[in-house]
């Protein structure tokens, strides 16, 4: 597993360095934009080197069988912020519990739209009237 | 020693006004909450609620979020003991002797302890806090960007000395935590860093979509509801009282827990975390029948929980007189301190002085409200136990929604909050600890003004690092502390390695 997580940042560090182009870097006695940036990405690619070069000592080995419920849930969020400014928080959030229930959990459909609707409108109520923070209207206004 | 006084006294006129009162509640309230929920921490329960303070000012802000902090530290003992599941990562230890406790029917007089040791240990972090703080604001006056770039860097390579996880783990979250960091506009040349185009991010990456993220978002992603089933039963309230003999038992871990604590709070990194670990491994050692540990000895939940509950008030200590957070919890504090237009550090205590002692003022009231607050309510902290998971966690993600975007009303923030949800599931996966990148996320910004000022008022010399005797000394320690690390990096099993697997879920 280090040796896996040491290339991944290896790469991602090294990426990112040669999109850093055009930072520049300066002198010790005029420092430039691109000074902490670069250092932090040569950290990464150091300690990367490191890891991947390592005895691998860290933990157990990984278990990906929750994966499918990771994308479940996080494309059903991703799906319910695209669509927050112009549903409103009130239409896309219910809709976002209401889809995380039925969808992923398997539950009832009535006792889930119940329960969305419901969470969602008292949530609504808290910003709205305690704290004066009226969460993002949709197009019908609410 | 008059002026301490004094400013108490002003801090407990603050403190006691019935809406700062109410405000220490709703934060004691939500904090032992956000403890008790497996699943949300403190950081993201912070972060969540931070919005909410927008409205208020920064006495009330600040006197909320802490009592967050504080307050989940209380709860999390609650279902380690209840049901072996730790609602913090510094409740850990208490599963393994809290747990059997309970097995024998003895959960009452546990929960009763760990919140009696819980009080008895934020008080004197707080008696700690009042008189040491203002000393060290005194003495950072004198710290220079130098002095700041050795406290910061020392901060860094202290937690990653610190951390349960191998050194060039800690140290590479750390890095990619101050790349993100640096994302923005530079306020020295006006570069636009890494804006890929989105002029939102010229602000940089707030830590609120960050941290919710990673903390909370990402655990969720990790947790599958049907591996979250919940079995637990609640001790009557006529069980709650612990027998002579126990409360004999408990009171020297207490007295060491609070003790240990509140040092190891002073030092950055998961120090609440650390410290409950430690004092297990002290309570042990010193036991008659260390035996006993792990089949319910009362040591075994009394010290560790006395040592979280005090290392969460020393955090406090560095945070507000120098301005430097130990850990992503004190950073998300910090950074609520400067949305209300406040600069912690040295300068605090004196131009400030409401919401400083305010804030000190409101940590005593704050910890015997917990007290009271925990040991009656048990039953209802049990009952919000068994709400099952799969309907929790919607609700958490809504929460993290609203509480993301009303910061800056921006769906960047949103996009960010979901890409770092994904990170820290990754991140999970990778057995990485995520703290470091918090951590390094918000001291970028400082530590790269400083260590640039540092550079120019040099012309580039490097010997104004060695040649002033603070930053001497500071970077000393760092030297120092990269050599003890080479032992780790050649494999030695230390306690970190052990507190690693407890982590991991073995025992």
């Amino acid at each position: 597993m280090d040796r896996v997580a040491g290339i991944v940042f290896i790469s991602f560090g090294a990426a990112v360095y040669v999109l850093s182009g055009d930072l520049p870097f300066g002198t010790f006695s005029a420092p430039g934009a691109g000074m902490l940036p670069k250092l932090a990405l040569l950290g990464m690619l150091l300690f990367g080197l490191v890891l991947s070069l390592g005895r691998g000592t860290s933990r157990a080995a990984t278990r990906w069988d929750d994966l499918p419920h990771a994308l479940r849930v996080g494309l059903l969020t991703g799906f319910a912020v695209a669509c927050y400014t112009w549903l409103g928080f009130v239409i896309s959030m219910s809709a976002l519990v209401f889809a995380l229930l039925v969808a992923v959990e398997r539950r009832a459909i009535g006792r889930a739209a119940l329960f969305s609707v419901g969470v969602v409108l008292a949530v609504d109520a808290l910003f709205t009237l305690l704290l004066a923070s009226p969460p993002e209207p949709g197009i019908l206004g609410f | 020693m008059t002026s301490t006084w004094e400013s108490l006294w002003l801090g407990f006129s603050v403190a006691l006004e019935p809406a700062v009162l109410w405000y220490a509640f709703v934060g004691c309230a939500v904090g032992t909450l956000v403890g008790v929920l497996p699943g949300i921490g403190p950081l993201s329960g912070i972060s969540i609620l931070l919005p909410i303070t927008f409205g208020l000012d920064a006495t009330k802000a600040v006197i909320l979020l802490a009592g967050i902090y504080y307050g989940s530290q209380y709860g999390g003992s609650t279902t380690s003991i209840l049901m072996r599941i730790p609602g913090e990562a510094s409740s850990v230890m208490t599963c393994i002797d809290g747990y059997a406790l309970a097995q024998r029917g003895r959960a009452g007089a546990a929960l009763c302890i760990a919140a009696v040791g819980s009080f008895v240990a934020g008080t004197f972090g707080v008696l700690m806090l009042t008189f040491l703080a203002p000393l060290l604001a005194q003495f950072a006056l004198r710290f220079g960007p130098p002095e700041y770039t050795g406290l910061l860097v020392l901060g860094l390579i202290l937690l990653a000395y610190m951390s349960s996880t191998p050194l060039p783990r800690t140290l590479l979250m750390a890095a990619l935590g101050l790349w993100l960091g640096s994302i923005g506009i530079d306020v020295m040349s006006g570069h636009f860093r890494y804006g890929f185009g989105i002029a939102e991010l010229g602000d940089g990456l707030g830590i609120v979509p960050v941290g919710v993220g990673v903390f909370g978002l990402g655990e969720i992603l990790a947790t599958p509801s049907d591996s979250a089933a919940r079995k637990v039963s609640a001790p009557k309230l006529r069980e709650l009282l612990p027998s002579r003999a126990e409360w004999r038992e408990a009171a020297l871990p207490i007295a060491r827990g609070s003790l240990l604590g509140f040092v190891v709070g002073l030092i950055p990194g998961s120090a609440h975390i650390i410290s409950s670990f430690l004092s297990y491994a002290v309570e042990r050692r010193l036991a008659r029948r260390p035996e006993a540990f792990g089949q319910g000895a009362i040591a075994g939940v009394a010290g560790p929980e006395s040592a979280n509950n005090a290392a969460s008030t020393g955090a406090f200590v560095p945070m507000l007189s120098l301005g430097i957070p130990t850990g992503p919890i004190t950073a998300v504090l910090l950074a609520a301190l400067a949305v209300h237009g406040i600069s912690p550090g040295p300068q605090l205590i004196t131009e400030y002085p409401r919401v400083f002692w305010g804030f000190v003022a409101s940590m005593y009231v704050g910890n015997l409200m917990l007290l009271l607050l925990n040991l009656p309510l048990v039953s209802l902290f049990v009952l919000i136990l068994r709400v099952p998971y799969a309907y929790l966690y919607p609700l958490i993600i809504v929460f993290s929604i609203v509480g993301v975007y009303e910061v800056n009303h921006s769906t960047v923030d949103l996009w960010i909050l979901l890409v770092m949800g994904a990170l820290g599931y990754g991140l999970r996966k990778l057995a990485f600890d995520p703290a470091p990148l918090v951590l390094g996320l918000v001291i970028s910004p400082t530590l790269e003004l400083s260590l640039r000022q540092s550079l120019i008022l040099s012309n580039g010399d490097g010997r104004i690092f060695v040649e002033r005797p603070i930053a001497a000394l500071l970077f000393s320690g760092c030297g120092l502390l990269l050599l003890m690390s080479v032992g780790r990096l050649l494999g030695q099993n230390d306690w970190r390695g052990k507190l690693a697997r407890l982590e991991g879920g073995e025992s």
